[in-house]
């Protein structure tokens, strides 16, 4: 378990500031932030690498704020894998392992047993990255602290090491904090979400949670929401509409009401060439298409509704079928719950 | 090709006066090496002085130059400028202060000869002064050299098990071995070559440098050209030490 209450630390000029997150014990935590956000400080901090200058740190229920890094059972895996370069890779990985036999069999399982014999300098980067996995494995840890660790991988590697990562986490019930600026990865293997900008945590949570309810328009964009639109609720007639402009949609609930953001993630949006049917969406919209662009598996179709783009995605299957050209007119359709608040 | 030309002049301007120094008066500094008893024991001393006070310098120099390279302590900006002290003043000056702090009239002198430590005449003298000239050197090589090792290096041998003092046995050290070896060379050379302090702390026993002043105002330039041809063939030990030290010097990678 690592807990975190108010924490604070200081880099130079950086701050971390007021850092409060838990992962309970066994889980999988994520931090997810852009480049100079803090997430290597942030480690370095639950490590006992960099000094806190405040609040309180618990690693597995006991106060570590004050512990040495040597005593806090962790294994930390920096994005550049940082080996010893006078060392073998056999030498880096048992460096500070205590069960030889263990050490032997957490190398065969990301493959590093295959270059034992070479020299570290002669590693590409991917490799680097698997020996620093396997050195900090070797040991055992309580706690996994992971820092943009499969980075230099390429994607069949990438995918490997991740399961077995995730397969050693759960054999060991090891609690695991990994740091990404990559929210598919965070999606992917998270139980817990920490978002980090500035040296501060915006929110955290289940990832599924902090991806569908953003707690500010800056969260939702940095999450990659496509449609974010500045207006207010208003009630109207018993029901719940956003405006923004010449967007006016139908929202689920009456919490909320005033100014506020929309948030619409482009999968949730549905998209046909003629007027689709009745069914139980509320929102209808109607435009040019603008733009059609590939993001990754999936293609974005931009429409022009009374000057306001709006973004939905489909997969490359359905964009075939579709056949949509710039310039033709289509259809988009989403559910009032499909708009989030805030 | 002005600055080719530049370059050329300034470097024969270098190597010229040794090498006529080492053709005129090598082999027959290389023969009294047999012949004379005096030079022989004034090497001798000279090596030996010159290895204690980089021993010293390396003892007491290191965790300094550890300090310097790796903690932001308040007045360490104040450590570096004591540091480069020794290195600005002119060395017969820094004789007269070591006299001034380590001869017989001072409370420090003779509380050292009360002891039964002289300074000022003896080999201690020597040692003094080779160590006040050429310590600043050694402390700034082998800050630079912990500097090059990476802290992240030292933080995860930490996160390893690793007390501090371990990590710093097993990856600050080896991985800084070449650069502190390299500041100690040239610290041992400074230390061989020093005159200016050593002849005012200790004129008697006589190092080389001193010698070869001693027979060019006692006896003229022709008895002082093969002492000051075996100085040189002495101090070609240090260098051709740092020419393999950096042939064998490999990219470290992190």
């Amino acid at each position: 378990m690592i807990s975190a209450a108010q924490l604070r630390a200081r880099v130079g000029a950086f701050t971390l500031d007021d850092i409060s997150f838990d992962v309970p014990s066994g889980a999988y935590g994520v931090v997810i932030g852009p480049t100079g956000s803090g997430k290597t400080t942030l480690l370095e901090v639950i490590s006992g690498l960099v000094p806190q200058t405040g609040g309180t740190l618990a690693l597995n229920g006991r106060d570590a704020t004050r512990e040495s890094p040597d005593a806090r059972g962790i294994g930390l895996v920096y994005q550049l894998g940082f080996l010893f370069p006078h060392l073998s890779v056999e030498q880096n990985v048992m460096y500070g392992a205590t069960d030889a036999a263990f050490a032997a069999s957490i190398a065969r399982r990301f493959g590093v047993h295959d270059f034992y014999s070479r020299s570290v300098n002669s590693l590409s980067g991917g490799e680097r990255q698997l020996v620093a996995l396997a050195r900090a494995l070797a040991r055992k840890p309580e706690l996994l602290l992971l820092d943009e660790p499969f980075s230099a991988l390429d994607p069949p590697r990438r995918a490997a090491a991740r399961r077995e990562v995730r397969a050693i986490h759960r054999e060991l019930g090891l609690t695991t904090l990994h740091v990404t600026h990559d929210f598919a990865e965070a999606g992917s293997l998270g139980d817990i979400a920490i978002l980090l900008d500035g040296g501060r945590v915006l929110q955290s949570g289940e990832p599924a949670d902090v991806f569908r309810h953003p707690k500010t328009p800056y969260v939702a964009e940095f999450l990659g929401a496509e449609n974010v639109f500045a207006g207010g609720v208003m009630h109207e007639g018993g029901e719940a509409v956003f405006r923004s402009g010449p967007l006016a949609m139908h929202v689920a609930g009456s919490a909320v009401s005033g100014p506020c953001h929309a948030i619409i993630r482009a999968e949730e949006i549905l998209i046909s060439r003629a007027t689709p049917a009745p069914s139980s969406a509320r929102n209808h919209f109607s435009g040019p298409v603008r733009d059609i662009a590939t993001v990754g598996p999936l293609w974005h179709v931009t429409i022009d509704v009374g000057g306001v783009p709006l973004v939905a995605a489909l997969t490359t299957y359905s964009a075939d079928e579709l056949a949509l050209a710039v310039g033709d007119t289509a259809y988009f359709t989403f559910k009032a719950t499909a708009v989030h608040l805030c | 090709m002005l600055a080719a030309v530049a370059s050329s002049l300034l470097l024969l301007f270098l190597v010229l006066p040794v090498v006529r120094l080492v053709a005129a008066a090598g082999p027959d500094g290389a023969a009294r090496l047999w012949s004379d008893a005096e030079l022989r024991q004034s090497l001798a001393l000279t090596a030996m002085t010159a290895t204690a006070a980089t021993l010293i310098a390396a003892v007491c120099g290191a965790p300094l130059a550890w300090l310097l390279a790796r903690r932001a302590f308040r007045g360490r900006a104040l450590v570096a400028a004591v540091l480069d002290l020794p290195l600005l003043i002119p060395h017969p000056v820094a004789g007269i202060a070591l006299l001034l702090l380590l001869g017989r009239g001072s409370a420090l002198g003779s509380s050292l000869l009360s002891l039964g430590l002289r300074i000022v005449g003896t080999p201690l003298g020597i040692i003094a002064a080779m160590l006040f000239v050429s310590a600043p050197l050694f402390v700034s090589g082998a800050r630079e050299a912990f500097a090059r090792v990476d802290a992240r290096l030292e933080g995860v041998a930490r996160t390893l098990g690793d007390t501090p003092w371990r990590a710093f046995r097993r990856v600050t050290l080896p991985l800084a071995a070449r650069g502190l070896i390299a500041s100690g060379v040239v610290s041992w050379a400074r230390a061989v070559s020093e005159f200016g302090a050593i002849v005012i702390l200790a004129y008697n026993p006589k190092v080389v440098s001193v010698l070869a002043y001693d027979r060019f105002t006692g006896f003229g330039l022709s008895e002082a050209l093969p002492v000051a041809a075996a100085l040189v063939l002495l101090s070609l030990i240090p260098l051709t030490a740092l020419r393999a030290l950096r042939i064998d010097d490999g990219a470290a990678g992190v």
